[in-house]
This record gives structure tokens, C-alpha cells and sequence, in this order.
């Protein structure tokens, strides 16, 4: 039986956005260019996931790190990418390959920084290509049929910036914008726009502004050259306004300011532009249009680069309410800022993490107040801690509910800071910052949904170990994600009940996502842990648990005949 | 050879605290850093190091070689045999290996590094200096390993900077693809498909075409002059400078 006669419990006002589902293509890293990682379709539902079954299972090959990067399908088409930058097109109902191509050993880059862990969160599917960013920072485009290279260009030197790039593509119009890590090291971050036709370049945005650009005199002396911010995820884009909307990196070096600060500067607003914050670009020219610093003079490394989630809903009771083009956004730290995506005006914010110490609460116009700084000298505790209330792992919105799902941990970590000087493209966190696990917790992660327009927490449910998987909201009222121990599961969108789960044999990193072909939904993810970085981090933390690695698609359907 | 057997006599006189002290001093700067294997092995993202019950053949190996296919580098290229000998000896240490043997320093001894002028050192700067963006040498000369290596290696310096800027590029041909015509510099002409870098805007893209729809011809009116663009005549003569100390005839 299909659910489709229940009514919604609360009706939303809801703007036509259209355009911001998934259907039977999940087209873009984040579902749509509105990032809600939202599939339209129902035919999974809350009464029958339980009968949900793996349908086929896809091994790339690449055991070196996990599989972190979320599929893209288009008409029928599967576009798969490994850690190590093999990449597949496979029928989507079948699992068949139907081509195959791996990326060639890559240049070294510095040993010990970013240029040297091994990841890829997906690539960008446009324009009859298939594109994705490489561990020696080129950025490759495939022919979507074929499978053979088109074009292929150095973004940035590895050997020099230490930097890479591991997030997916966003492909806006005629032109493909990629972003970078590199911001914990020596490193001036930007973002870099190529014509997906040619591989030409059309425009950088630089993060930090060089001299003479409004914004680099919020740097002391010659420290943008090296002041980080690095937006190393992926944008989003709202065609009506033309705006590309990105999220960029913390301010390097990470713990340590007095370099890139000077002494006696209010911290209330705009330090260290345009780190940590929320950027609004011309599509076409990559020109500034609007800015908010989300963490001004970023001494936590939380940085905003995280996934930006662009819809309309009425903002404010009754008559007064108004419909608004809102854009949602989460930071590192857990603090989830509420803008005017049209001016970049501040609307709201709200807290997710249940710990909290590095800030005693934000102002009604968005300021920081009651801010604990690490300090020279001491080793200071504190929560969330630089893994992340959340890690890079995005989270979902669904229009039905009006809720957020996104996945919080409660970690810590004590913080020593040191004023080591910058040398180019090595790591310039300057500071110890080993993770700690809070006191007096049994659990130390949750899924929630939050209403983004009222603040409040809806629901929440409990794990005892970190969640670092994406999250799927569907149609059918259903929230997926799994959990590092290798479960996968699926709660019901309004309650948090968990409803299904199902143990995939290795842990969870990546994202799943919804499609269908000729009828049939179908529930893909990513499975394999990550074992560097923060995945590393959350294997030490739980020393006695063995979060597995791999890299291995499943895929989930209904059984045919019992739709 | 009196240098290497000075390097031996001080290896061998090394007080095994001192090379505690430098070992911790190298891990500090290259394994604690970041996500990395934190403060005195304990904490990071990548795996603890401290009582892990390693032997020192094993922590020797892993830190010479890394481990292929993770973020584990190998560092036998990057770091100095003195700097590998105390990171691996203090590694050792912490997984309770009081007096790990010192490896004998039967190596080679290590070169000097280049001395270079003050105004080639400048060069040096310059010639892959970031704040350039695409506008910088090193997004299509490689040198000492640093830069993408599109143009083949500079094998003879220009005498000044008017010759820099009046350079003949022969190498560069025009290619046409349906109506647009580019400046290319041809890689390999197969069968099927012709393999070549459009330089008609900085970076240079490895673009492959179909061999039926692409024609190249000789010669072009690509001039090096354009894409250096971003340096002063000052500059480019500091480039020069450093070229001519590195560039072996």
C-alpha cells in the first residue's frame, strides 16, 4: 500500500522549488545545486523499508583509504569516484561497468601535508562530461560516454602549496568552479572556474584579498599570503539570483592569531577577510556579491567550507510572515546560521551541538560573544572540537517536514598552541589539538532534525560513537545514514524512530543517495572508513572498536514484485 | 671522503640524548603536525606510535618507505639521513626501545646546498611565487621540482631580459578545431588523437581531440612575452639570475 493519501501533518507554505528535488537522476553532489540531498521519490516509504534489499554491490578496487564520495546518475548512468580517483560509469540497475578509468599515480606533493592524504568526495556530471579534482591538484574531464580523458589542468603546484583538491566539482552554466584544501597549511586559498568546453581558466576568487583589495587590511602585516581559508567542499547555486554560494576555510595558522592579527582589533566583525564565512559570487565573473564572517579571527579551525543549503520558507507568525529566499549553513563549530540569500542579511542562528564552550551565545545580528580563545603557553579543553559538531559530511532538508537531519558528535580536544612561522605549503596549524572524549557521556553522537525558521531541535536520536556519513531524506518520509561500525539505516523523518538497518561490512564515510530507472527506486551508499584525518581521529578515540575500511557501493531496492 | 668520516666520528659521538632531543625535534615538525600522529605519538588522525610494540627494522622500513596507498609518506627522500636516524631511533623509543642501535652512516655524503645570491635567491622566489596565480614561471617550467612541467626543461638561459621576452618558441604550432583556431604545443599525434597543450590562456590544458577533427600547422603568433606579464623587467632579471645558477649547460 502506498502512503501517498496521508496528508503532510503540518501543511508548509511552500514556495515552488521545484527545482531543488531529486527525482529518478541524482544529478549533483549535494542532489540538486540547492544542497538538500532530497529525492522526491516515495515509493521506499516508512511502511515498507523493511522489506529493502541490497539489489547489487560494487567493489572498485581501491582499498587505500575509504569511499567518501557521493554517486551521481543520470539516465540510468552511474558516475563513481575512489579515493584514489578510479572512476566508473555503471548501469545503475545492473552494477555492469560500462567504462572504466583510473587516474595516473600522481605527482608527490609535500610530505605530511594535505597533498598527501588520499581522498575524493565525488565529481561533477555536465556538459557530456564527467569531472573531478585530483590528489596533485589537477582537474580532469572525462567524456561522460567514454570514459577517455578531454581535457586535464594544474590548478596549483602540490610540491609548493601542499594543497589539492578533494571536493566535488560544481558545474554552473558554461564553466566548471572547483575549490582547494590547503588552509591548515602556508597557503592562500581560492576558488578557480574553467570552461567545461575548453578546460580554459575563467576566473579565480581568491579568499584572502592581496594588497589594494578591499579586506586585506583585516591582515597584520604579510600574513594573508599564507592566512589559509581554503573552501575545500563543494557550493551550491541558485539560478533566478546568478549567485554562486560558497562556504570558505578557517584562517591559518589555525590556533594561533597574533601573527595575522593585530593587537587591539575588535573581534566583533570582519577579522581575517574572508575567512570563515559565507561568500556570495557572480556566476559568471566570480565578483563578490555578498559576505557574512560566520567565525571572525577563527582560533577553533572551524571552519565555514561546509555544504550550503538554499530554500524559501516563510519567516515570522501570521500576517507578518513573509516568504523569504533563506540560505541555511553550518559551520564547524555547530553553530547553523539563517541568511537572506538574496542581501546576505543576517536572519538567525541556533546552536546543534549539545557541548559548547568556545563562545557563550551569538547576538541578535549575528555577533560572537563570550569568546574562550586558546592561550600561549596553557593547554585549554574545548567543544566541538576541530573534527567538527559535524565533519564535512553534509546533511539533508526535506520540504515535506521542513526539517533539517544532520548528524552532530559531542568531541572535545585540548588545544596547546605554539607561534611556529610559516614555511609554504607545510602545516601551519600551530598547535596541538588531540581529540578528547567529554566526561560523564555514554553517547557521543546524534541524528537530529532541527527546524531551521524556529531553532528548535524536533527530534534526536542517540549513538555512542561518531557519525560521520552524509544523511538522504526521501519522499517517503525517510532519513538514511550509517554509522562507522558498517550500519546502515533508515528513521522515520517526523519521529527519529529507527524503522531499518542493515549491516553493510564496513564503515560509513560517504553519502547515499536516491534514483530510479524504469520505475524502480533505488538506496545507494558508499561504504569504507576512513582511516586518516578525522575518520583517524575517530579511530582513536574508540581504540578498541574496529571501524573498517573498504571500498564498496551497495545498492537497495524493494523486492520486484512487492512494490 | 674526510667529510664523510667527520660525519661518522660525530654520528658516533652522539650522546644517545641528543639524539632524542633531535629525533623529537624532527618528529615534531614532520609526524606530529596536523591530522597527523600528534604530540609524542599518542594523538591524531593517522595511527598512535606510542607502545605499539614495533621493533626499530619495522618503524626503519615504514618511515624510509611509508606505506603505498596511504598518507603515510616516505621520507627516506625528504628528510636528511642524520634527521631519519633520530626520528627513527626516537620512535623507537617510545615503543620501549631504550637504546635503539644508530644506524652507521655508510651513506653518501650529503651535498652542500647550492649557495645562491641574494638576487638569485630572489629569482628563485619569483619564479613560482603564488601571488603571481597562473602569471607565475613555474605553471609551465619545472625547476629542482617544483613547477608543472608543460614546456620541456630550460636547457639554455636567455642573456637578458629583452631576449627572455623575444624568445623563439618553434616548438609552439597553431591548431585548428572547427572554426577556432589556438595556440598549441603538440604532445603526441596518435592515430585517433592528437594530445596537446592549448596555451591560449594561462594554465595550459592537456586537451585531446579526435585526429579527423583537429588540423595543426607550424608556427604561431603565441609570444612568451605574453604570459610573463606579472614580473617587472627587474624581476625577470632576477629570474635570470637564478636560472643561470641552476640551470647545468
Amino acid at each position: 500500500m502506498r502512503t501517498l493519501a496521508f496528508l503532510p501533518l503540518v501543511l508548509l507554505p511552500l514556495s515552488a522549488q521545484d527545482a531543488a528535488v531529486t527525482r529518478a537522476d541524482w544529478p549533483h553532489y549535494g542532489g540538486t545545486q540547492f544542497s538538500w540531498r532530497y529525492s522526491a521519490l516515495d515509493q521506499v516509504n516508512t511502511s515498507n523499508v523493511k522489506n529493502l534489499l541490497p539489489a547489487w554491490i560494487f567493489q572498485t578496487g581501491d582499498y587505500t583509504e575509504n569511499l567518501g564520495s557521493t554517486p551521481i546518475v543520470v539516465d540510468g548512468v552511474m558516475y563513481l569516484i575512489s579515493a584514489g580517483a578510479r572512476v566508473f560509469a555503471l548501469d545503475a540497475a545492473k552494477g555492469t561497468v560500462i567504462w572504466q578509468y583510473r587516474y595516473p599515480t600522481p605527482r608527490p606533493g609535500i610530505a605530511g601535508s594535505h597533498s598527501d592524504f588520499i581522498q575524493n568526495r565525488g565529481v561533477a556530471v555536465g556538459d557530456g562530461k564527467v569531472i573531478f579534482g585530483t590528489k596533485d591538484n589537477f582537474v580532469v574531464a572525462l567524456d561522460q560516454k567514454t570514459g577517455h580523458e578531454v581535457w586535464k589542468v594544474s590548478v596549483d603546484d602540490p610540491k609548493q602549496c601542499g594543497c589539492n583538491i578533494t571536493g566535488a566539482p560544481l558545474i554552473v552554466k558554461d564553466k566548471v568552479i572547483v575549490g582547494g584544501n590547503g588552509g591548515d597549511q602556508a597557503h592562500r586559498g581560492y576558488l578557480t572556474a574553467f570552461y567545461t568546453k575548453t578546460g580554459r581558466a575563467a576566473w579565480r576568487w581568491y579568499v584572502v584579498p592581496g594588497p589594494g583589495e578591499k579586506g586585506n587590511e583585516t591582515w597584520k602585516g604579510d600574513s594573508w599570503r599564507f592566512g589559509g581559508g581554503a573552501p575545500w567542499l563543494t557550493g551550491s547555486f541558485d539560478p533566478d539570483l546568478n549567485l554562486i554560494y560558497w562556504g570558505t576555510g578557517n584562517a591559518a595558522a589555525d590556533f594561533y592569531d597574533a601573527d595575522r592579527v593585530a593587537a587591539g582589533t575588535s573581534k566583533s566583525k570582519d577579522v581575517n577577510l574572508y575567512t570563515a564565512s559565507m561568500v556570495a559570487l557572480d556566476a559568471d565573473t566570480g565578483k563578490l556579491r555578498w559576505y557574512f564572517q560566520e567565525v571572525p579571527d577563527d582560533v577553533w579551525d572551524f571552519d565555514s567550507s561546509y555544504e550550503v543549503l538554499l530554500m524559501d520558507r516563510v519567516v515570522g507568525n501570521g500576517s507578518r510572515g513573509q516568504m523569504r529566499k533563506l540560505l541555511v549553513h553550518m559551520n564547524k563549530s555547530g553553530l547553523t546560521f539563517v541568511f537572506d540569500r538574496v542581501t546576505g542579511e543576517f536572519l538567525s542562528s541556533f546552536n546543534v551541538p549539545e557541548l559548547s564552550n568556545w563562545i557563550s551565545g551569538v547576538t541578535e545580528d549575528g555577533k560572537l560573544v563570550g569568546r574562550n580563545e586558546p592561550e600561549m603557553g596553557k593547554t585549554k579543553n574545548f567543544c566541538p572540537s576541530a573534527a567538527g559538531a559535524k565533519s564535512w559530511n553534509s546533511m539533508a532538508y526535506s520540504p515535506r517536514t521542513g526539517f533539517l537531519y544532520t548528524p552532530t558528535n559531542e568531541i572535545c580536544t585540548d588545544i596547546t598552541p605554539n607561534d611556529t612561522k610559516p614555511t609554504e605549503g607545510r602545516f601551519f596549524m600551530n598547535g596541538d589539538f588531540p581529540m578528547k572524549l567529554p566526561p560523564n557521556r555514554t553517547t557521543y553522537s546524534h541524528v537530529d532534525a532541527w527546524d531551521p525558521v524556529t531553532g528548535k531541535r524536533v527530534w534526536s536520536m542517540p549513538y555512542k560513537f561518531v557519525l560521520l556519513s552524509s544523511v538522504l531524506a526521501t519522499a517517503g518520509d525517510l532519513v538514511f545514514t550509517g554509522d562507522p561500525e558498517g550500519n546502515f539505516f533508515a528513521l522515520d523523518a517526523r519521529t527519529g524512530n529507527k524503522l531499518w538497518s542493515f549491516q553493510a561490512g564496513a564503515g560509513h564515510r560517504g553519502g547515499s543517495i536516491s534514483y530510479s530507472v524504469n520505475g524502480r527506486q533505488y538506496i545507494a551508499v558508499t561504504t569504507g572508513f576512513q582511516q586518516s584525518l578525522v575518520g583517524g581521529a575517530a579511530v582513536g578515540l574508540f581504540p578498541e572498536e574496529n571501524f573498517r575500511a573498504g571500498s564498496t557501493l551497495v545498492v537497495f531496492a524493494l523486492p520486484e514484485g512487492s512494490r | 671522503m674526510k667529510y664523510a668520516l667527520l660525519l661518522l666520528a660525530i654520528t658516533t659521538l652522539t650522546p644517545a640524548q641528543d639524539l632524542g632531543k633531535q629525533g623529537e625535534a624532527v618528529f615534531s615538525k614532520s609526524c606530529a603536525t596536523g591530522y597527523c600522529h600528534g604530540a609524542r605519538g599518542t594523538n591524531g588522525g593517522a595511527p598512535r606510535l606510542a607502545a605499539r610494540g614495533f621493533d626499530q627494522e619495522f618503524i626503519g622500513g615504514t618511515v624510509a618507505r611509508g606505506i603505498p596507498g596511504t598518507a603515510m609518506p616516505a621520507f627516506a627522500t625528504t628528510l636528511s639521513r642524520a634527521d631519519l636516524t633520530a626520528v627513527v631511533a626516537y620512535v623507537a623509543s617510545l615503543n620501549g626501545i631504550a637504546s635503539p642501535t644508530i644506524a652507521g652512516s655508510g651513506g653518501p655524503p650529503v651535498p652542500a646546498a647550492a649557495k645562491l645570491t641574494a638576487d638569485a635567491a630572489r629569482g628563485r622566489t619569483l619564479f613560482s611565487d603564488a601571488v603571481r596565480g597562473f602569471g607565475r614561471c613555474s605553471t609551465c617550467h619545472e625547476i629542482g621540482g617544483l613547477g608543472i612541467p608543460v614546456a620541456t626543461p630550460i636547457a639554455k638561459v636567455p642573456a637578458d631580459v629583452a631576449a627572455l621576452k623575444i624568445l623563439a618558441t618553434p616548438q609552439v604550432s597553431t591548431a585548428t578545431l572547427g572554426a577556432e583556431s589556438m595556440p598549441a604545443l603538440v604532445v603526441s599525434k596518435k592515430a585517433n588523437a592528437v594530445i596537446f597543450y592549448d596555451l591560449t590562456t594561462p594554465p595550459p590544458v592537456l586537451r585531446t581531440e579526435a585526429s579527423a577533427s583537429i588540423q595543426t600547422r607550424d608556427g604561431s603568433t603565441w609570444r612568451h612575452a605574453s604570459v610573463i606579464s606579472a614580473y617587472s623587467d627587474a624581476e625577470l632579471a632576477a629570474i635570470l639570475t637564478y636560472l643561470r645558477a641552476v640551470v647545468k649547460l
